[in-house]
């Protein structure tokens, strides 16, 4: 090696080898926010939903879906959580209701998928607060994919929003209203919708302006099952505006438990709590 | 990826060029003492690094201290949007003990363990805290202060000095680093992260003037 060192030639052709062959693997990281990844780590959204497109629901039928939430750097727990969701019977998919990261970091959300991406079923996943910290929310769609989008799976229509009103100074657009009236006003052939988000409206995160309407908005929903949220780490199923409409909090993966949740009908539901 | 890092490798080979040609040249008298000691304040050396977490390029100057034995290097940083979100400019410290140097003979010396720590502010990140946005502790980490600890080694080619004593060599290394928060992952999730997937790798070039 010396001998090469004294010819530039070779030189330049051993340090071509060693970036050869460091750029294969993740070491050579720029920042903690560079979000560069192989192309099978980035845009999981769209992936994962192609995966459950391959598992139709047949019409009519119960569906059945876990519901966790706060992944955050409980990476011990996810490798449980693994495990036990995937001794669930009947289950199309996982939703993680955001704080998928704990630093904002794209690192985060790939170690958390490495976890996941073991689930025997596709899961997907809504923007937390913890996800939009620094460049997180750049990195969240480097990763996942879009902070607002939907999808109809069976008879249900899926709508996932950005609710860290926070996280943008409350500036009194999140979440986006026009984009969350504009979903829930039409079905797209579905039977019944649900709204998932990160932060709840009752929490203090969630931007005071925009509560009256976007709480109005579901009020109004057409068959709305109910609104489903992380951010709390702790579960409950109730009806904080006394309105009719229910609002469903998750587990965090710290919790060691989950929802298995059921919909059939117009808007029934059943939620089951599983510990692991 | 090879494009990406191109860049830098370029730069770095650019860098050690000159050195690699004066390789074969007769090797000049040695040097007279030096007469006009250097402002304490002078750098001893020029750095140019990549990765690291301390920007796609970094570069900067540093001193070097007791017998050769610690380095600090003072480097700005720099990550291009399409690889982070948003341009990102890094200021870093590093702090490097190196207390073994082999010397293989008149033109090589190996520094085969450096044991240190960086600490980094990165400029540019967009949801930066403001003023209000949080309450007190609502988030217990810094998005844009960075510190960490750093291992690994250089390798030396000792060139001519320069007539006023000062050396000339050029070094190139490389340091493993991971920061405070990638540990304080790891550490809470020992079984399911392995220390691989939180260690971070540096390269760069050293050149004493």
């Amino acid at each position: 090696m010396l001998q090469a060192l004294r010819s530039r030639t070779h030189s330049s052709l051993l340090l071509l080898a060693a970036a050869f062959s460091i750029s294969s693997c993740d070491l050579l990281e720029f920042s903690p926010n560079d979000y560069r990844a192989p192309a099978d780590e980035r845009d999981l959204t769209a992936k994962n939903l192609d995966k459950l497109r391959q598992l139709p629901l047949p019409a009519g039928d119960t569906l059945r879906f876990v519901f966790t939430g706060d992944s955050q750097r409980y990476y011990d727990d996810a490798d449980d959580l693994v495990a036990s969701v995937n001794q669930q019977p009947g289950i199309s998919f996982l939703i993680v209701a955001g704080d998928i990261s704990d630093f904002g970091f794209a690192k985060e959300m790939r170690w958390v998928n490495e976890k996941l991406r073991k689930l025997k079923v596709p899961y997907v996943t809504v923007i937390g607060n913890h996800d939009s910290v620094g460049n997180g929310r750049e990195a969240y769609q480097e990763i996942f994919g879009p902070l607002n989008y939907s999808f109809i799976y069976g008879d249900t229509k899926f709508i996932m929003t950005d609710t860290n009103g926070r996280e943008y100074n409350f500036d009194g657009h999140i979440p986006s209203m026009p984009w969350v009236n504009q979903q829930l006003a039409d079905l797209q052939g579905a039977r019944r919708q649900i709204m998932i988000t990160h932060v709840p409206p009752q929490d203090e995160d969630f931007d005071p302006a925009v509560r009256a309407p976007y709480v109005q908005a579901l009020r109004e929903a057409k068959n709305l099952v109910f609104e489903m949220n992380g951010h709390r780490h702790s579960s409950s199923v109730t009806q904080p505006y006394n309105d009719g409409v229910w609002y469903v909090n998750s587990d965090a993966f710290s919790e060691r438990r989950y929802m298995v949740v059921s919909v059939w009908g117009d808007k029934q539901f059943r939620v089951k709590q599983i510990k692991f | 990826m090879l494009p990406r890092l191109f860049t830098p490798v370029a730069l770095a080979a650019a860098l050690l060029a000159p050195s690699l040609v004066l390789a074969s040249e007769p090797e000049s008298p040695t040097a007279p003492p030096a007469d006009n000691p250097q402002p304490w304040y002078r750098p001893r050396h020029v750095v140019l690094q990549t990765a690291g977490g301390l920007g796609m390029i970094s570069a900067g100057a540093g001193y070097t201290y007791f017998n050769d034995k610690v380095d600090t290097d003072i480097l700005l940083g720099y990550v291009p949007k399409k690889y982070a979100g948003s341009t990102l400019t890094l200021a870093s410290a590093k702090f490097l003990y190196s207390p073994f140097t082999i010397r293989f003979s008149d033109k090589w010396q190996l520094k085969p363990v450096s044991v240190g720590a960086y600490f980094s502010y990165t400029h540019g990140t967009l949801n930066d805290e403001e003023r209000g946005q949080y309450t007190r502790d609502y988030y217990w980490f810094s998005s844009d202060t960075r510190y960490g600890p750093l291992a690994g080694g250089r390798i030396t080619y000792v060139r001519p000095a320069k007539a006023n004593g000062r050396p000339r060599n050029v070094s190139l290394y490389y340091d493993l680093s991971s920061n405070d928060l990638y540990l304080h992952s790891y550490l809470t999730n020992t079984k399911g992260l392995s220390l691989g997937q939180i260690l971070v790798l540096g390269l760069g070039v050293k050149a004493d003037f």
